[in-house]
């Protein structure tokens, strides 16, 4: 059934072809310039929006056969578009391209088909460049490139594990704990990004009733296998105004990668080496111990002078240790290597690339490599047909160390805030490590011997077909398929071997899951873009899309597993678990765009959508949105003295966000017993009627452009309401269940996005481009059904997120001594960033990326951890009121406080900053280009938080972000970057 | 021309998408309730036999923690939670929160396996492939163990009552007294030994309810716990009547019983009360006070094993480690032969009858090596008598505590630091709050 449209349609254009008219043509030529006089290569030629024209060479030059008297348009990224009109007597033309200094002719996608220049687009959709995502200090992966990045972004690095792991919302929190992350959409093919946990919680028992996964597994996120220098740009669409027609999947937004692709002209050749290294960003530091500190550890007097008495043994001995940076403090080294190759003619254009970075960590043991291939082909195979092919191979893999939150001592953080520092834990002369008297675990040992790998193997392959259907002096009618699989198996393997100290009643654990993840997706549509006349263009799009996903987890745990083996069969006991889920998404979308003198642009659109997740899965739900831009400089209603552009503009649009798969269940999960299988009824039940929760987002603002582009500034307003949104109703347990899907409320986010790019200095020798993004979000919730509880963290106690009718979503309340208050909000007063290249006669460039969160509260339990152990740095300090030390009096404020745990993670940082020089005249004429640098990414950031970074997530991607309990600490990166063009 | 040509193509994929095969995967992972009640086969209703005997054992670890703590049998030592040490222990102005673990989890395990046997009974009523004396069967164990969780939740929360009928958990029943609730759990375990009668058992259970798995056997099973709740309930003379129907052996065995088993078999659960001796970090240490109060020569010594060193957490200090489960694998009772003789014990001196009282207190004493009892012969010397058999036999079997609270003796309980309490009962959890 599923093929059946697209063979359709391919049959249905075939059809089409004779029908093709192509008027009296004639042939030209010319060269498109760039303002220096260089040729621009890659520029496209065409005669008018949609149909197909050709694109220049190297030099900059083209040839086209067009009608007589056509007019003709140049385009090119970076540049402002000009048209000419042919006459049959001038064969060639030079064509001399203005600097698009405010970005308004860059093109930006509206439709799943259509796109419309920037100046005269409704949205405020942020565009992110290569040079910017990837060129100035490159991060480990593409998830880590995106922060600071975005206007209207709240991206949060989870923990500083290698491989990644990143939260990101766009405009707010759109959902409780239903789905609050973005759609990634490479080359048209939606991408998974699941995390899939490693079942690290059999061992670590961080939710001690999820059984062996939970959200506290610090898993991946898949969206880390792609390699951020394969990428040309990413759009990011923030909301339903914009979204609307990607359906059933984007009421989080949309972040639409493209890749590079090769352009015709001889063939070019780059190779470029990084290397470097990696660094914790902060250490906490321990204690500073004497006997008498060493005594009060225990409450026992006599266990309190052995105590004494092992410290001072443990001096003389000159056996006092710093365990934190033993464990944290080692230097991964990091390589990165990519091969390209693009190039191809007129009709044909390829782009290959092959990458391999590998990546140690700050604990050893740890670290991430990536090797990928990707192979990007576009062939015309007439002036009527163009097809394109994206594949990418990618191998991963990360180790990621045992940290987090636990309830068996194990983690890494957990044991080493139990552990003095005149403990002796270092491995005897037979490589032995003694037991940890002080915690479960003995944290050297738990490095040394336990392993914790993701292993990715992925392929992502994306069509692309467009043809011309019909073409007339009006008319134009093109088909427009694209769509593509992306398959990855994911095995995670974590070995505890029977050594462990905290291994002593499982006598080893081996924990290996298999996960295959299959997703298909395709847009099949029909554009018509039809002139009225010079004033009035129409453009109708409309087709089909379906997107599924096939999704199979197996996790095997074995315990008392046989020494030095780790086959999950070498073992006395074994569990199982196993989890699918499918999906099958199907929309049907219709947009029409209407503009008048390319000035005023009216787009309305539909899309139906059904879900197999949904309660009724044959229901088709309905979403519209709308736009419309004015740009008063175009139509003459300002004249073009002082504003170079002027717009003010306006959308709306709603979009969806399916429920959980299972929600609609009341299922009976297996509890066996002594050899029976056993059915026992789930905790959660099913709510057979549950809906999408539904988005609805309206925006407004104007886009100002002055001083020939070199200033301007954009302005948004919007609001987003969430309504019906999915929430775990907690139920009375003794109805045998403690949750239930239920749509619960509606959640509203206000916000404000201003942004203003900047060419300061523009001079021969000297060009400084700036932008400068300011973003504040705020939410309430408007409407709250079922009781409001404390939830996404460990309670009232120490703090904990509560969704409640006429506050905050995002708000953390906790205990204080006049009962329940609110303490904080995970949601940042405000965030600001700044973007910056100055570059210096076109060969040395300096670029750097500031970001500043300002407010917003962290949960953070880290430095609790360690007052519990008694070995937090600043544990003997007296700076409170009672004059006990601080440590002591932080422990004293449990049960009648959690003011101490919740805690500002305003911060601002250096996120990036490098420095480039480029040599282009060169010797030996092989080399096109030879560009050195150096960056540092994370190395600066200004903060008052106590712990490694406030910048972290123990609960992973979902809605309870910011807690923090003994993360994988933030590390910095250091890099010399070589790169060589040929 | 054209158009309409481009219509018709758009509107013929339209309908093509339009009456396209709608998607519904159902649920790829798990059997679904509604398959339960359409028909049940026996081998289904046997699964939700073993998922109701393994489900019990949830959280049941929890359980034993948090009344052995309140009780001061013991503590719960563990580095990463606190909260055992703190608000079980009522230290500084820490409270019971009705958020927090402790009382959640096992609250909700209890319920969930209600939730279980009225499923189970509601799908053996319905099915129309097993007899009807095998339908007693499943609806007569479904009602004992519902009547058995019920129990353990007002165990805990006391005078704060339990829900009683929870089958639609849209239309939940109220909360009832204790004394109402016993009221309720009796008449279940009444109900369910008419069920038993002529009841022919068609399920397996695990090891745990070995020489007790056929009707005779569950209905023995079913007396002993009524026993127990007609003790609760001061009923002296219905206890003795149960007691005579139970598995109930002044001589027998006194570990004679029906316990919960565990093993390390795919899906099922290992003991996590039983923890290694002499560890740090992860720790149940046994309360001071069980060696100062224990008589010379006592043999249940051997349920607090020395340790190396002592451990600490929070101003606490342990020198011995439990040692009631000194396996993963240990079974953990339900009830058994010795509590039987002390409810006999403790039915006999209520009815004033001591001569009856002393021989079983004695039975209890000479089996832990020690001498015949040669206190007074009054109420409230043998009611101590008992309550000391009681203590140390049914050491971290989750007794003390209500045994104590039942007398009006939690003020006995020792504090062990400045600032703590003693906790009477546990608040309803906060998902229960109206």
């Amino acid at each position: 059934m599923r093929k059946t449209p697209l063979f359709l349609l391919l049959l249905l254009s075939a059809a089409f072809f004779p029908a093709v008219l192509f008027a009296q043509s004639i042939p030209i030529t010319g060269r498109v310039l760039a303002p220096n006089g260089s040729g621009i290569p890659g520029a496209s030629i065409f005669i008018r929006k949609g149909a197909l024209g050709t694109v220049t060479n190297e030099e900059g030059k083209f040839r086209l056969t067009v009608p007589a008297n056509a007019t003709v348009t140049i385009s090119s990224l970076g540049f402002l578009s000009q048209t000419i009109k042919v006459s049959g007597d001038q064969p060639e033309y030079t064509i001399k391209l203005e600097e698009d200094v405010a970005r308004l002719d860059e093109v930006v996608i509206t439709g799943l088909s259509t796109t419309v220049k920037r100046r005269n687009l409704a949205n405020t959709v942020a565009t992110i460049s290569s040079t910017q995502l990837n060129g100035i200090a490159p991060a480990q992966t593409l998830d880590g490139a995106l922060e600071g990045k975005i206007s209207g972004a709240y991206i949060n690095a989870n923990t500083g594990a290698p491989g990644g792991g990143t939260t990101v919302k766009l405009r707010g929190v759109t959902s409780v704990y239903g789905n609050t992350q973005p759609l990634y959409v490479l080359d048209g093919v939606f991408i998974d990004n699941t995390a899939t946990s490693a079942g690290l919680n059999a061992v670590s028992g961080a939710d001690n009733v999820s059984g062996a996964t939970s959200n506290q597994d610090n898993p991946s996120s898949r969206i880390a296998d792609i390699n951020p220098a394969d990428i040309e740009n990413i759009e990011i669409l923030k909301g339903a105004s914009a979204a609307a027609i990607y359906g059933s999947k984007a009421a989080n937004g949309v972040v639409i990668i493209t890749t590079k692709r090769g352009r015709p002209g001889n063939t070019k050749i780059a190779v470029s080496q990084d290397l470097g290294f990696i660094k914790a960003r902060k250490l906490l530091g321990v204690r500073p111990f004497n006997a008498q500190r060493a005594a009060s550890l225990s409450s026992d007097s006599l266990r309190g002078v052995a105590l004494g008495q092992q410290f001072l043994a443990a001096q003389s001995a000159g056996k006092i240790y710093d365990y934190e940076k033993e464990v944290f403090g080692h230097t991964g080294f990091t390589r990165n290597t990519l091969l390209s190759l693009s190039g191809g003619n007129e009709r044909t254009t390829f782009y290959f690339s092959a990458g391999q970075k590998d990546e140690g960590g700050i604990v050893q043991h740890t670290g991430y490599r990536n090797s990928s291939l990707r192979f990007n082909i576009d062939h015309r195979i007439n002036d009527n047909i163009k097809i394109g092919v994206s594949s990418n191979f990618i191998n991963s893999s990360a180790d990621r160390g045992l940290t987090g939150n636990d309830n068996v001592g194990a983690s890494l953080g957990i044991a080493l805030a139990f552990t003095p520092s005149f403990t002796e834990l270092h491995p005897d002369a037979f490589g032995n490590y003694p037991n940890n008297p002080f915690a479960n675990s003995n944290p050297l040992q738990t490095v040394a011997l336990m392993r914790n790998n993701e292993a990715v193997n992925r392929w992502i392959n994306g069509l692309f077909l467009e043809a011309t259907l019909q073409k007339s002096d009006k008319s134009l009618t093109r088909f427009i398929g694209k769509g593509g699989i992306d398959f990855y198996s994911l095995e995670t393997n974590a070995q505890f071997p029977s050594n462990l100290q905290f291994q002593a009643s499982s006598k080893g654990t081996s924990i290996q899951g298999s996960t295959r993840n299959f997703n298909t997706n395709y847009i099949l549509s029909m554009v018509n873009t039809y002139n009225a006349s010079e004033k009035l263009s129409l453009t109708t799009s409309a087709g089909i899309t379906q997107e599924t996903g096939d999704y199979n987890n197996v996790l095997d745990v074995a315990t008392q597993v046989i020494a030095g083996q780790s086959n999950v069969n070498q073992a006395g006991a074994l569990s199982a678990t196993q989890f699918r889920s499918k999906f099958q998404n199907s929309g049907l979308f219709a947009q029409e765009e209407v503009a008048i003198w390319d000035a005023v642009t009216a787009t309305a659109g539909i899309r139906f959508d059904r879900s197999s997740n949904n309660g009724d899965a044959g229901k088709y739900y309905a979403y519209p949105k709308a736009g419309l831009s004015w740009n008063l400089t175009r139509s003459g209603i300002m004249g073009n003295g002082f504003f170079t552009n002027l717009k003010i503009r306006a959308a709306y649009g709603q979009a969806n966000n399916v429920p959980a798969y299972g929600s609609k269940f009341t299922s009976l999960a297996v509890s066996n017993i002594s050899g029976s299988p056993g059915s026992l009824i789930d905790i959660q039940e099913g709510k057979s009627d549950i809906r999408s929760e539904r988005q609805t987002e309206f925006e407004a603002g104007f886009d100002v452009s002055i001083l020939k582009g070199r200033l301007s500034l954009e302005a948004t307003y919007y609001e987003k309401n969430i309504n019906n949104f999915l929430m775990q109703n907690n139920l009375p347990s003794s109805s045998g269940f403690t949750s239930q899907w239920v749509n619960a409320g509606n959640l509203r986010n206000r916000g404000v996005e201003l942004g203003v790019n900047a060419r300061p200095v523009a001079t021969k020798a000297i060009t400084w481009n700036t932008s400068v993004n300011f973003w504040l979000n705020r939410s309430l919730v408007t409407r709250l059904d079922i009781p409001s509880i404390p939830q996404g963290s460990f309670g009232y106690v120490l703090g904990s997120f509560q969704i409640q009718q006429g506050k905050s979503a995002t708000q953390i309340v906790g205990l204080s001594p006049t009962g329940i208050v609110k303490w904080g909000d995970a949601e940042p007063k405000f965030q600001l960033n700044s973007f910056n290249d100055i570059t210096l006669y076109n060969k040395l460039s300096l670029r750097f990326l500031i970001h500043w969160k300002a407010g917003g509260q962290n949960i953070n339990l880290t430095s609790l951890q360690n007052d519990f152990g008694g070995t937090s740095v600043d544990y003997d300090k007296v700076t409170n009121k009672l004059g006990v030390p601080d440590g002591v009096y932080r422990l004293m404020q449990i049960g009648s406080s959690a003011q101490e745990f919740v805690q500002n993670s305003g911060y601002a940082k250096l996120r990036e900053i490098g420095l480039y020089y480029t040599f282009s005249q060169l010797p030996l004429h092989a080399i096109k280009s030879l560009k050195f640098g150096v960056s540092l990414n994370n190395y600066v950031t200004i903060t008052k938080y106590k712990s490694y970074d406030p910048e972290v997530s123990n609960f992973g991607t979902g809605f309870s972000t910011g807690v923090d309990v003994d993360p994988y600490p933030s590390t910095k990166r250091a890099v010399f970057h070589l790169s060589l063009e040929f | 021309m054209k158009r309409i040509i481009l219509y018709t193509g758009m509107g013929l994929v339209l309908i093509a998408n339009l009456t396209g095969c709608k998607k519904d995967y159902g649920n790829l992972n798990s059997p679904t309730v509604e398959s339960f009640l359409a028909n049940a086969s026996a081998s289904q209703l046997n699964n939700l036999v073993s998922g109701t005997e393994s489900g019990m054992r949830n959280s049941l670890a929890l359980y034993l923690d948090d009344v052995s703590t309140l009780g001061r049998e013991g503590y719960h030592f563990s580095a990463a939670e606190p909260r055992y040490v703190t608000d079980l222990l009522g230290a500084n102005d820490a409270v019971l929160s009705n958020s927090n673990f402790y009382i959640t989890r096992p609250w909700a395990s209890r319920y969930q396996v209600v939730k279980n046997c009225n499923l189970l009974a509601a799908a053996a009523t319905r099915s129309t492939l097993i007899t009807a004396a095998q339908k007693s069967g499943y609806i007569g164990f479904a009602r004992t163990i519902k009547a058995y969780q019920l129990l353990l939740n007002l165990n805990l929360t006391d005078t704060n009552g339990i829900r009683i009928d929870v089958v639609n958990p849209d239309q939940l029943g109220g909360f009832v007294s204790y004394n109402d609730a016993l009221t309720a759990i009796m008449a279940i375990l009444d109900s369910a030994k008419t069920d038993f009668a002529g009841a022919d058992i068609a399920f397996q259970l695990s090891n745990g309810f070995a020489g007790f798995n056929d009707a005779a056997g569950l209905l023995k099973l079913n007396r002993a716990l009524a026993a127990r709740v007609a003790v609760y309930s001061q009923q002296w003379a219905t206890a003795l009547t149960d007691l005579s129907v139970s598995f109930f052996n002044l001589n027998g065995d006194l570990s004679l019983g029906v316990s919960h088993v565990f093993s390390a078999g795919s899906g099922d659960q290992l003991n996590t009360v039983f923890i290694p001796q002499n560890q740090f970090g992860e720790v149940r240490a046994v309360h001071p006070s069980y060696t100062t109060d224990i008589l010379a020569g006592d043999d249940r010594i051997a349920k607090a094993t020395l340790r190396n060193a002592p451990v600490s957490q929070s101003g606490l200090t342990g020198y011995r480690d439990l040692w009631v489960y000194t396996s993963s694998t240990a079974p953990i009772p339900i009830i058994r032969n010795e509590e039987l003789i002390l409810l006999y014990a403790e039915a006999k001196i209520q009815a004033t009858q001591y001569p009856d009282a002393i021989v079983a207190l004695n039975r209890i004493r000479t089996a832990h090596n020690l001498p015949a009892y040669s206190g007074a012969v009054t109420k409230d010397a043998l009611l101590a008598e008992m309550l000391y058999e009681r203590r140390y036999s049914l050491f971290y079997e989750g007794h003390r505590w209500v045994d104590l609270r039942r007398y009006n003796l939690l003020g006995q309980l020792p504090i062990d630091r400045s600032g703590d309490d003693v906790w009477s009962a546990f608040p309803l959890p906060v998902s229960e709050q109206p």
